[in-house]
């Protein structure tokens, strides 16, 4: 180790405040030149100047061998130019590459080997791109916890990759896979007969356990089950054994994806050696070693495994489970799950047992009946937790839809119903909110808490998880005992930072989708996207120029052109035929646009009932052709009557929030039809930051294999009847009126039910965007959790809120009779 | 007498223009004479300043997906 | 056959027919000469040609339009001509009207070159006795004679192909030679586009890339206009950057490439005082060699000798020992040849390297919607061309994987390459996949259209986009993001007395076409740099005439 000569010049140099202008430079050099002098001196002293033999100095491995020339271009890639990996003899018929540096995997979709590479990339790997040809993946801890999580061992993913890579896997991706996966996913703590079991394949890691301080004490010598020699059990390995996921013809199973590799490729001539190897070892590998723990010591050897690097893994042994009624709860023989929800699910209850973990399916793509099925094969209470009060109605809708449950087992714990179900066991429909606000609680929701808290729950499914902040998640998993916990989402971004949360507070991802995989195979619809410029109007740029960034949202918003756009587009898309959703994140657009236009819009203030209605209206109404929705529409309002999405103001960068919107056309009703597009409509003000903005936020959707059309011109725009905006003085006064706006205006939404879910990540947003974050959004925020009601709200929304009201059947009456 | 006054003709589109007001606003002598929507007179010599200006202020509007990816 | 090389043909075609009939008659005093020039004849001018050559008799004009016939006449031509250029035959226009203008073409042409001429004869109808006058076509007599002799090999003059023994001479396969050409002639492209390079080319090179305007002296940033520097020394020779034409020049095959060079070469030798003719000579004849064969320098004129040493550094010529013999490479043998042999550069090279079958060049690009590229190739001159205007990232020993951005392309723009360049350059080298799936979307979308009642789909243009429409937009967009300001120097007029002051000197300068902006209303207007001294002096010459 070396340390720091502790020089104190800092003081020297501050202290020569005395000395003048010309003396400085002088006394400048003189400190440098002690500096120095006594920097050296300290060096000296500290290390000697030994000679070592050549074989004493350590040999830092180089990934590069060293014959390796660098071309004559090698220098543009840096430390990135592997050229050196040499090809294997037949690598055409291997589809990946991988990069020795940062693990990036790249695959060639067009393989025939693509769709087998593809299913066991996405379990060990996170997906980056997945486009047309060529797809990106990239190993990370995470990716290989996952992996090891759904049983793969460390030497199957090595040798899989092989087999699979053109070139020789790199010393560096072994070595890092085999670093991962040492600790991660060996132990697990299984339910079984109502007892706790810390398991694992591998004898040595429990002996290990058993000798550190904390865990060893908590054993709990077993009266029942014979022990061996070493003082653990041995068992034999958990199995599908004919496990069948609710609505599926085959038994899940968890060696599907190296099967399909030994099938598919045949043996490698690479790996010959280890396979011989394996089977040797197959006696070892098919037992399992596990010691017993009480149940009140749960929490504290989670926890303790965790420090020590040996995070748990939970199963949940629910055909064991005798403790806990059965649950009546079958799927309609009707209902058809499909090939990617049961790829899922296996995921899932691969080896007979419920893993808790994370699928991610893209919107409209049937998250919820993956919860359902996997709820019925489960077939114990369960709890299903939702952004919103909306969402939860439409839970409870969907679960009496799809499968058997009598609706006398279903209930639902809002801010308007409090319901608890009366059998031993049965469904509960909540939001985030009501199980983990802790103020303020009424009386009768308190009982239903108590109902809550007080029982075990087979399993729960937590719905949109990457809204939820990490201190209410935190809250949620420990207020309620479940065995088995299924996180639904469809954008695990980057952005969130959170995801290392949610693989310690729920478990590691399960699967992934593919959208474009989805979108050709007609289970979601096919979306032309465009983000379509509009130039700032002179006077409108010349202020925008002039303006605090704050004011500068509000003018780039509210830009005429993009006024016009936005008219211009209602117009083309409802002649089409096309029910369009117009989304802004800014309330003060959100109602200038729609009452200009004549349109009904929903924002966090809009009441529960009108809510509803408009929703129908839209759906129902054939006169009802556009709605304008704030954030709340963001997630989880369910309108696959919507073909046209128009985005006039957004949250910033956020990628999430525009893979969410898109979301809500995948599921349009017409998707199948032939030549059916839906239409994703960005926007933008050209030459402000929302090009940036945009760009950005695209970046999810693009890696996905969308594409953005730039539209630079809408034609006919200019000759549109009735065109807003279009003389001079139109948009002078617009322009007056926004200026006149107080700069809150130009906020996002406060205090509704989607915003308030991502509360901590919108303050953290908001304040990198360059502006300070209000702690009254923040409550608002948390209050808002109650389904829309008693909240906070900043003094405008509640203004608003009158406003609308007072506004909104005039609107309706109005657009009527224009329509006719 | 008409005066004839050196200069470089800008011609650019509304939002250039007022980009280039906003770099004279700033660091002064630039703009000689504002024209109309689309055109300004600007001098010769400041001509490489204000186009490097304009490039750094068009960048910041641009998201370069690289700024993430490599980070 | 590829544009490129059709290209080729047509520059050194024109370079060719602006040459005196004096140069002309020189130049058909060889029999290799007329051969080659032969060969670079489009398929109808040959066909001409042939049926003239062997014809005592003059033909006239009427009955060589007669042998074609107007709706489809591929067959007769390849039928009836010994050229072994059955690719040329796609060239022929199928359409009747493009028929004759291809044939006035050819036969444009084959006058300008002076190898016929029209005569004036006067005919007797052996029905009627009735005397016309008729046009006649005459082939050139010394091409004639001469092209008899190339064809027939009776007498080959200034030929090299005479055996004459040669001792003690280096035995040099044909795979060195390939080896060795490919490595002087990659090394100029690789200089050419900014790679590090061993060996820097020789200064005759670097003259000549600069001349023929491939390359240019770099400004040191694109902000400052620094004026034109007219001579560059050798220091700024070396520093000298890719221009937009170098770029187009990089997208040719190496056939191309190298007559584009050497037609350069021509213009500066004529500089220099060398005898055209003996230049054109050297250059034709060397398509006649044999590849493998060592020739020596005792036959070659003074003029040549100097020409040898010059396209050693192209890579064209072997000269192992000075002032004894020399090898033609393949690049020289395949000059005038139709068949391309080197399809491009860095295919060749591949072909080279490994020496395995044909590897292929053309379908290595994978450029998706997401702006990522990823391209198969183990050419580091692809690469650097890559490199040009794509941000690389990794190399793989067969793949190499970077991202089109905002910057890598402004960057490209910046060295003059143009976004229809880069967008032709992704089309030309895209990978067969992305060919297939651009099919299948067309096809779909015509079979979708031609069911669809009343579709109206935005924009619903049909046509083949192998590379994705976004990224081709984007690319385009980014060029015009570049020109979004345009700057003239000049002057501004104001401060006018009244109108008619206004109107007489805005309407003058109007007048000589040196107006660029004007406002009645302000009595202004802006002149252009050049425009000032004439307005001056009809300022002058106005207030004289007042006063």
């Amino acid at each position: 180790m070396s340390r720091r000569p502790a020089v104190n010049y800092l003081e020297d140099e501050f202290s020569s405040d005395s000395y003048s202008e010309e003396e400085f430079p002088k006394r400048r050099k003189k400190v440098n030149k002690k500096k120095a002098q006594s920097a050296m001196d300290e060096i000296k002293k500290q290390n000697k100047d030994t000679k070592f033999e050549e074989d004493e100095l350590i040999e830092i491995p180089l990934d590069r061998p060293s014959d390796f020339i660098p071309d004559s271009v090698s220098k543009v890639f840096g430390s990135s130019d592997f050229s050196y990996l040499k090809l294997k003899p037949d690598h055409a018929s291997r589809p990946i590459w991988i990069s020795p540096n940062d693990g990036r995997i790249i695959l060639e979709s067009f393989s025939p080997l693509s769709e087998q590479a593809q299913d066991f990339l996405v379990t060990i790997a996170e997906p980056i791109s997945r486009p047309s040809f060529i797809h990106e993946y990239r190993i990370t801890a995470y990716s290989l916890y996952a992996a090891v999580s759904v049983g793969l061992e460390t030497d199957d993913i090595i040798s899989v990759l092989n087999r699979l890579s053109k070139v020789p896997v790199a010393p560096s991706i072994v070595n890092f896979i085999r670093s991962a996966t040492i600790s991660y996913g060996k132990v697990k703590l299984v339910l079984k007969n109502n007892r706790y079991h810390v398991e694992s394949s591998q004898a040595d890691i429990l002996q290990m356990l058993l000798k550190d301080e904390v865990i060893g004490q908590l054993r709990v010598k077993s009266d029942t089950l014979t022990t061996t020699s070493d003082g653990l059990v041995r068992t034999n390995k958990p199995k599908s054994d004919g496990l069948v996921i609710a609505g599926t013809a085959a038994p899940a199973s968890d060696n599907s994806i190296t099967n399909t590799f030994n099938t598919a490729i045949g043996s490698d001539p690479f790996e010959d050696k280890v396979e011989e190897d394996d089977e040797d070892e197959d006696d070892d590998i098919d037992k399992v070693h596990s010691f017993e723990i009480a149940s009140e010591s749960v929490e504290i050897v989670k926890k303790r495994c965790q420090e020590i690097d040996y995070p748990v893994l939970e199963e949940y042994d629910f055909r064991n489970d005798q403790r806990n009624p059965d649950l009546d709860i079958d799927l309609k023989p009707s209902t058809q799950i499909r090939p990617y929800q049961e790829k899922s699910l296996s995921k899932m209850f691969g080896n007979g047992r419920a893993r808790s973990g994370i699928i991610v399916l893209p919107c409209g793509a049937g998250k919820t009946l993956v919860g359902i099925t996997a709820a019925c094969t489960i077939k114990k209470s369960v709890i299903v937790l939702c952004t919103s009060s909306v969402s939860v109605m439409q839970w409870r809708q969907q679960f009496l839809q799809w499968c058997t449950i009598q609706p006398e087992n279903v209930a639902v714990f809002t801010s308007e119903n409090k319901e608890m179900f009366t059998g031993d066991a049965g469904l509960v429909v909540s939001t985030y909110s009501m199980v983990a606000n802790t103020r303020n609680r009424s009386h009768d929701s308190q009982k239903v808490m108590d109902f809550l808290t007080s029982r075990e729950w087979g399993f729960i499914i937590l719905d949109e998880v990457h809204v939820v902040p990490a201190a209410m998640f935190r809250r949620v998993v420990t207020t309620i005992a479940a065995h088995a916990k299924l996180g639904l989402t469809a954008t695990l971004v980057r952005e969130d930072d959170k995801i290392g949360d949610l693989n310690f507070l729920i478990g590691p991802k399960l699967y992934e989708a593919n959208w474009m995989d989805l979108a050709q195979k007609g289970h979601i619809a096919n979306v032309q996207c465009a983000e379509v410029w509009c130039p700032m109007t002179s006077e409108f740029y010349q202020e925008y120029l002039r303006e605090t960034s704050r004011k500068r949202m509000l003018l780039y918003i509210m830009n005429p052109t993009k006024f016009q756009a936005c008219q211009f587009l209602i117009h083309y898309h409802e002649q089409r035929g096309d029910k369009i959703i117009v989304f802004s994140d800014n309330v003060y657009a959100l109602q200038e646009y729609a009452l200009k236009l004549g349109k009904p819009f929903i924002y966090g203030s809009t009441p529960q009932q009108e809510r509803m209605n408009i929703l129908q209206n839209f759906q129902y109404n054939d006169q009802v052709n556009t709605i304008f929705l704030s954030k709340v529409g963001d997630t989880s309002i369910d309108l696959p009557e919507a073909t046209c999405l128009i985005q006039i103001s957004s949250h910033y960068g956020s990628r999430r929030q525009e893979a969410q919107r898109l979301g809500r056309i995948l599921r349009a009703k017409r998707r199948n039809d032939e030549g059916f597009n839906a239409f994703f409509y960005s926007l933008v003000s050209k030459d402000t930051q929302e090009m940036y903005y945009s760009t950005k936020r695209q970046a999810f959707l693009v890696d996905q294999g969308y594409a953005f059309k730039v539209i630079t011109h809408l034609h006919g725009m200019e000759s549109l009847p009735n065109l807003a905006y279009s003389s001079a003085r139109e948009r002078r006064e617009l322009l007056q009126d926004v200026l006149l706006k107080n700069e809150d205006a130009a906020g996002i939404e406060a205090g509704e039910d989607s915003e308030n879910m991502i509360g901590g990540g919108v303050s953290k947003r908001v304040r990198s965007g360059g502006q300070s974050s209000s702690a009254t959004r923040t409550t608002g925020s948390l209050a808002g959790l109650a389904g829309g009601e008693d909240m906070a709200y900043v003094e405008y929304s509640r203004n608003k809120n009158k406003e609308l009201k007072e506004h909104h059947p005039l609107i309706q009456k109005m657009y009527y009779k224009k329509k006719r | 007498m008409p005066r004839a006054i050196k200069g470089a003709l800008v011609k650019c589109d509304p939002s250039i223009r007022a980009l280039i007001l906003k770099i004279d606003a700033e660091s002064h002598d630039i703009v000689i004479e504002e024209l109309d929507d689309t055109h300004l007179v600007v001098d010769q010599n400041r001509i490489p300043f204000v186009k490097a200006e304009l490039a750094r202020i068009l960048a910041q509007n641009s998201y370069n997906p690289l700024d993430e990816d490599e980070a | 056959m590829s544009d490129s090389s059709n290209l080729l043909k047509t520059t050194v075609n024109d370079y060719l027919e602006n040459l005196p009939e004096s140069v002309h008659n020189k130049l058909y005093q060889s029999s290799i000469t007329c051969l080659a020039i032969f060969r670079l004849l489009p398929s109808l001018a040959k066909f001409y040609v042939m049926s003239l050559l062997f014809n005592e008799h003059s033909v006239s004009y009427i009955d060589l339009t007669r042998w074609i016939r107007p709706d489809n006449m591929t067959h007769l031509v390849s039928s009836s001509t010994k050229s072994s250029s059955s690719s040329a035959v796609t060239n022929f226009p199928g359409a009747i009207g493009k028929n004759k203008m291809y044939q006035n073409e050819c036969l444009k042409r084959l006058k300008q070159l002076n190898l016929i001429k029209d005569v004036r004869k006067q005919w007797t109808n052996p029905n009627t006795g009735q005397l016309t006058n008729v046009v006649v076509l005459q082939l050139n007599p010394m091409f004639r004679k001469n092209f008899r002799n190339a064809l027939t090999g009776s007498q080959m003059s200034n030929d090299l192909n005479n055996d004459i023994e040669m001792t003690d001479v280096e035995e040099v396969s044909e795979e060195f030679l390939d080896r060795y050409s490919l490595m002087k002639w990659e090394n100029i492209l690789h200089f050419m586009v900014g790679s590090e390079v061993p060996e820097l080319p020789s200064i005759g090179v670097l003259s000549l890339l600069r001349h023929s305007g491939l390359m240019d002296i770099g400004e040191e940033n694109e902000f400052i206009a620094t004026p034109k520097r007219f001579k560059g020394d050798n220091m700024d020779l070396k520093s000298m950057k890719i221009t937009q034409d170098g770029f187009q020049f990089l997208l040719q095959d190496i056939n191309a490439q190298i007559w584009q060079l050497l037609l350069q070469y021509l213009r500066m030798s004529e500089k220099l005082m060398m005898n055209p003719v003996d230049v054109l000579n050297f250059i034709f004849m060397l398509g006649s060699l044999e590849l493998g064969k060592q020739y020596p320098v005792t036959l070659l004129s003074d003029t040549q000798v100097i020409m040898l040493e010059d396209l050693v550094d192209y890579g064209l010529i072997y000269y192992p020992e000075k002032n004894r013999y020399f090898y033609p490479t393949r690049m020289a043998t395949t000059l005038t040849s139709e068949k391309t042999t080197f399809k491009t550069a860095s295919m060749s090279m591949n072909q080279v390297l490994e020496g395995g079958p044909e590897v292929k060049d053309h379908g290595s690009i994978v450029l998706e919607t997401n702006f990522k590229l990823y391209c198969y190739t183990t050419s580091p001159l692809q690469i650097a061309i890559l490199n040009l205007f794509v941000h690389l990232r990794t190399r793989f020993a067969n793949m190499v994987t970077g991202m089109i951005t905002r910057e890598s392309v402004r960057e490209a723009l910046r060295n003059g390459i143009t976004a229809d360049q880069i967008i032709k350059y992704l089309e030309t080298h895209a990978h067969s996949q992305m060919k297939k799936l651009a099919e299948e979307k067309l096809l779909k979308k015509l079979e979708f259209d031609s069911n669809a009642t009343e579709t109206q789909q935005i924009g619903s243009q049909v046509k083949l986009e192998v590379i994705p429409p976004t990224v081709v937009d984007q690319i385009k967009l980014w060029q015009l993001e570049m020109d979004r300001l345009q700057t003239f120097a000049g002057f501004l007029f104001k401060d006018f007395a009244n109108a008619q002051e206004f109107e007489q000197l805005a309407n003058y300068a109007d007048e000589v076409g040196v107006m660029l902006w004007r406002d009645d209303d302000k009595r202004k207007f802006f002149v252009t740099e050049e425009g000032i001294g004439q307005l001056n002096d009809y300022a002058n010459r106005l207030k004289r005439h007042r006063a």
